[in-house]
């Protein structure tokens, strides 16, 4: 495999970890436009992963393609690897339904569906027939709410509607109900950046929280967001891994110009 | 790119009112070595007097440094290569005070020997003077221009600096123990000695720093030394041999 051989310098220095997902070469077009070219990213196990870069630069577009959110967008047309356990995601036979249960995802805005809190968070499981009774359906809802954190907060009120919630405590609930379909892999697309400060770092504490069970990886356009949570950061530009280290290698002593360009506010 | 500036022009006047200060402060530790070893090559108490007085100024310089720093680090949340900088002013500075106390104790110590009968003139201490006086400069011109390059030739010149201090060292213990009576003055200068073998030792950490700052990493070799004077025993036969 060329990608194995042709390891960049910029990878060189990184702690050794388990892949839990591993893109080779991967290139996605809208149309007749490039938006990733040969993209390499090993994403660890159990860590927080952060994916930063300007605007435009792929990293959400590398994100949607780990749960096969591009299939839905017209004229999109993903090429290379991306093996989720060792297993390509774009292979045949692979059900996509089944795919993003694995693999989960958080949005930028907190988009709970307009039911109530409980249903918000038993959709999942009731959809993929996790659930064997009631019972097991009430356990794996409290269960979510409480690794989402939210459990204090709502425990009396399961009933009310999701969007009655302030918008920290939506955005947990997401959480919880990507939590729910006990995934493996959460993507994370900038899940704070509609937050206050208080609920970010909630949201924050959260994630931390979430990596014993979970890999995660978050796009963030706060650098002090991807240094305070991911012990590893992948920098995207023009749809190319510039970069990807430690996040502490990152943020001291960044091996690419270009990254230390744009994490020092030096960009453009 | 890293190159150019940040978008956010206020943040480079903050980073180079930093820098500017630092340069600003080792010139002012770099004159004060040279006052304190010209007020004692001329026996000059004036100069000696005036270069504890300018010690203030040197800390006064720090601590404005100091408060930039914080500043920066406040206000900006500096990463990669700017958070290295700043990190680097702060460790400077310190450094650079050091410096200068070192000189200002050198000064007093001239003060005190005026009232000796007579000091032995050393052709090592002005040697040394001027080694750690160019160690001081190349410092400040690898600071200035980022140049890993010349701070890491500063760093190894450390080596010539004790080398030189282990031989006044010899020198003056055999002199007190040829006369008692030169223990008083000698030991003053064992002491003025020392002030720049440290001086020397401070810059070789700034070039460190320097290093660092630039490259990212600091050297991984062993830093050159030659300071043997901590193990040096001198006896009655060292004396009568020669030795």
């Amino acid at each position: 495999m060329q990608s194995l051989v042709e390891e960049s310098a910029a990878t060189e220095q990184q702690t050794e970890f388990n892949s839990v997902i591993s893109a080779k070469r991967v290139n996605v077009f809208y149309g007749d436009t490039q938006a990733l070219t040969n993209v390499d990213l090993e994403v660890p196990e159990n860590q927080i992963t952060s994916l930063i870069g300007p605007s435009g630069c792929g990293k959400s577009t590398f994100l949607r393609c780990l749960n096969r959110m591009n299939d839905t967008v017209d004229g999109c047309r993903v090429e290379g690897e991306i093996l989720l356990d060792g297993v390509d995601i774009y292979g045949p036979g692979v059900d996509e339904v089944l795919l993003r249960a694995r693999v989960g995802m958080v949005f930028q805005k907190p988009n709970p569906f307009p039911k109530s809190i409980y249903d918000n968070v038993a959709y999942g499981p009731r959809i993929h027939g996790l659930a064997a009774n009631k019972d097991e359906l009430d356990e794996m809802v409290l269960t979510s709410l409480e690794k989402a954190g939210l459990i204090n907060e709502v425990q009396n009120r399961l009933h009310s509607t999701g969007t009655s919630l302030s918008g920290g405590q939506q955005q947990r609930l997401c959480i919880a109900r990507a939590l729910a379909v006990q995934p493996e892999i959460i993507l994370m697309d900038e899940p704070c950046s509609a937050l206050d400060p208080i609920a970010t770092a909630k949201v924050e504490e959260l994630i931390e929280e979430l990596k014993e069970n979970y890999s995660i990886i978050i796009v963030t356009h706060s650098m002090q967001q991807a240094a305070r949570i991911s012990q590893k950061t992948a920098f995207f530009h023009l749809g190319e891994v510039v970069e990807v280290g430690d996040t502490e290698k990152i943020f001291t002593s960044p091996s690419d110009e270009r990254t230390q360009g744009y994490i020092t506010g030096r960009f453009g | 790119m890293s190159g150019s500036g940040h978008t956010v022009t206020s943040y480079d006047e903050d980073l180079e009112a930093m820098s500017n200060a630092i340069i600003e402060m080792g010139g002012l530790a770099e004159s004060q070595l040279e006052s304190a070893i010209r007020s004692f090559i001329d026996r000059n108490t004036e100069l000696a007097k005036a270069t504890v007085e300018g010690d203030a100024a040197v800390d006064e310089l720090e601590h404005s440094i100091d408060n930039k720093a914080i500043r920066v680090l406040a206000l900006r949340s500096p990463v990669a290569d700017d958070l290295r900088r700043v990190i680097s002013a702060l460790k400077i500075a310190a450094a650079l005070e050091r410096v200068a106390d070192y000189s200002a104790n050198i000064a007093k110590r001239v003060i005190a020997l005026e009232k000796a009968p007579e000091t032995r003139q050393m052709s090592a201490f002005p040697r040394m003077g001027e080694i750690v006086g160019r160690m001081i400069s190349d410092t400040l011109r690898a600071y200035a221009h980022d140049d890993a390059d010349l701070a890491y030739d500063v760093w190894k010149r450390d080596k010539e600096v004790d080398q030189l201090y282990n031989s006044m060292f010899r020198e003056l213990l055999t002199y007190m123990m040829e006369d008692h009576r030169n223990i008083s003055s000698c030991t003053h200068l064992i002491f003025m000695a020392k002030n720049i073998e440290r001086i020397g030792d401070h810059m070789t950490n700034i070039a460190e720093i320097i290093i660092y700052q630039v490259t990212g990493t600091a050297p991984t070799e062993e830093r050159p030394k030659g300071d043997k004077t901590s193990v040096t025993m001198i006896s009655d036969s060292d004396i009568q041999s020669g030795k």
